[in-house]
């Protein structure tokens, strides 16, 4: 049992130094937040995270697991929005005293395609870098292994919790647990699981850590590594480059008067 | 190799202590299987040893803990793990998540110490080698059995260069095939000089593994001998330990008078079957 989300294939942007990607990522969700135009996400979305979702081979997770994350988010939004934006006067729907708005629906529209550009692109870093890879080549910069270790080990956060929840579920409904019935009673059969879940979890972080400390993951001496994470001049040349279009997107809407 | 002396444990905030003036000697090269009921303080003892208390757990720590040559209490916990290596029950929260197979996982402790990749190279060839999991070493860690990640776990000790190890209930969480794989692989490392402390409950194969095995009961190691007569040890029941299928069948037959009072009572399978083969001839005559 894998307790990340990383579809292993060997594709170019798999074999991408994870620092590469992970400043592409920081990058993208700076430029969509910076700049307040929704065809600007969409855009992103179409020129950038479609092509590099197909060309990972994972284009068919990421589909079906940003689904899962944005289906809720969108509708939610879209309904809340489209009918109680503020100062929204185009009314194009109208059901007794339900009105929708086109404001209302525009701005839902600005808020979900960053939303769809936030999820998408994170998914796919997670789907296509490994949690170890992601740590090795934070540390080679520097980075505290400790600190790397954190933000490799929420990638795989995840799945252990489902597999965790998984376990407790079957075993309280090999006693009997029914979770049939309404979404409210099923949230209140829930929510005494919790308990256990969490216990559990707290359980794993302890073992994990004294497995991780009996191997010197305190230790202070330079870190060296059996398998170097690949990197290259274009990659590098790449990354200052993003960070310069993450700088410039800052200033875009204020110098174009924007905001 | 390994010296406790009077060491009493109370972890933080409880005046409880979970050991009592504890006295422990280990020699160089050997097996030593420590048993005890469930809640004893074996796990306690085992961090102990290996350092993590108190340098992790913290609490109130008194005595003296030396183990190859290194007062644990006065080194750093990294500096500790360089004399000691501890192997906890699940196999599973022992894998880092940081390495994406059996041979990078391996090495993670050695790119922790800073050690240079080519003698990280010939260490993994060598431990593997030792403990038969060559065959592994592309392999992820987590498409490998309990069994198979509890021999990765105790290669990713072995491979630090560590001359004791500590194991914690190494197969509790094992099926049989895995529990064997485990208890056989201590041979080897016996054989390579490690000093092993094996904390367990099957009795059965420790006393195939151990040389010497103590009691711990009512707060200190109560009581110690040779495995076989400890193993054996009636007062084991009292303990909360038990005792295996053999010792019972054994003493049944010994209260019988099936068997001589004096005979010394099996273990193992290896122990009883010269015992009854000796019953069966003498019934035979």
């Amino acid at each position: 049992m894998s307790t990340t989300l990383f579809d292993n294939r060997k594709s170019v942007i798999h074999r991408l130094n994870p620092v590469t990607k992970l400043i592409a990522l920081l990058a993208i969700i700076v430029i969509v937040f910076a700049i307040p135009l929704w065809w600007v996400a969409g855009i992103i979305i179409v020129v950038i995270v479609v092509p590099a979702a197909v060309i990972s081979g994972s284009g068919g997770r990421l589909l079906k697991l940003s689904l899962r994350i944005l289906l809720p988010i969108l509708l939610v939004l879209f309904i809340v929005q489209g009918l109680t934006f503020p100062g929204g006067t185009t009314v194009i729907w109208q059901w007794g005293i339900i009105d929708i708005t086109s404001e209302g629906l525009l701005f839902a529209l600005g808020v979900g395609s960053r939303i769809v550009v936030l999820v998408l692109a994170s998914m796919l870093l997670v789907l296509t870098t490994h949690p170890g890879d992601l740590m090795s080549a934070l540390s080679e910069r520097g980075m505290s292994p400790k600190f790397a270790y954190i933000i490799s080990s929420t990638l795989q956060l995840i799945p252990a919790f489902r597999v965790r929840a998984d376990s407790i579920l079957l075993a309280q409904q090999a006693r009997g647990l029914s979770l049939k019935g309404s979404p409210f009673r099923r949230i209140k059969i829930m929510l005494p699981l919790l308990s256990p879940l969490v216990l559990g979890m707290f359980t794993d972080v302890e073992e994990r850590s004294t497995a991780m400390e009996a191997r010197a993951f305190g230790s202070t001496a330079k870190r060296t590594a059996l398998i170097p994470v690949p990197d290259s001049t274009v990659q590098n040349v790449s990354r200052w480059v993003l960070i310069v279009l993450a700088l410039a997107a800052v200033a875009t809407p204020i110098v174009l008067g924007l905001l | 190799m390994i010296d406790l002396a009077d060491v009493s444990y109370a972890y933080p905030d409880t005046d409880h202590y979970v050991l009592s003036h504890v006295n422990l000697k280990v020699e160089p090269g050997t097996v030593t299987g420590i048993v005890g009921a469930s809640g004893s303080g074996k796990t306690t003892l085992a961090k102990i040893i290996s350092g993590f208390i108190p340098h992790v757990d913290g609490g109130e720590l008194s005595g003296s803990v030396v183990v190859d040559g290194a007062t644990i209490a006065d080194v750093t916990l990294s500096e500790a793990v360089s004399h000691v290596g501890l192997v906890i029950q699940s196999p599973f929260n022992q894998i880092s998540g940081a390495k994406f197979t059996v041979r990078e996982e391996l090495a993670f402790g050695l790119e922790n110490l800073g050690v240079a990749r080519e003698e990280m190279a010939e260490r993994v060839t060598a431990v593997a080698e030792l403990l038969g999991i060559t065959g592994l070493l592309e392999r992820s860690p987590y498409a490998l059995s309990g069994g198979q990640q509890q021999l990765v776990a105790i290669a990713s000790m072995i491979i630090m260069n560590t001359p004791v190890l500590v194991m914690d209930e190494p197969t509790s969480q094992l099926d049989p095939g895995g529990t064997r794989m485990v208890f056989d692989v201590m041979s080897s490392l016996r054989d390579a000089g490690i000093t092993l402390v094996v904390f367990e409950h099957k009795l059965e194969l420790l006393r195939e593994h151990a040389d010497i095995v103590h009691v711990l009961a009512e707060s200190q190691l109560i009581a110690s001998g040779p495995s076989r007569a400890m193993l054996a040890d009636p007062r084991l029941e009292k303990w909360g330990i038990g005792s295996t299928r053999f010792t019972a069948a054994a003493a049944a037959a010994r209260d019988r008078k099936l068997l001589s009072k004096d005979a010394e009572l099996p273990v193992s399978l290896t122990d009883a079957v010269p015992e009854f083969r000796a019953f069966a001839a003498k019934k035979g005559a």
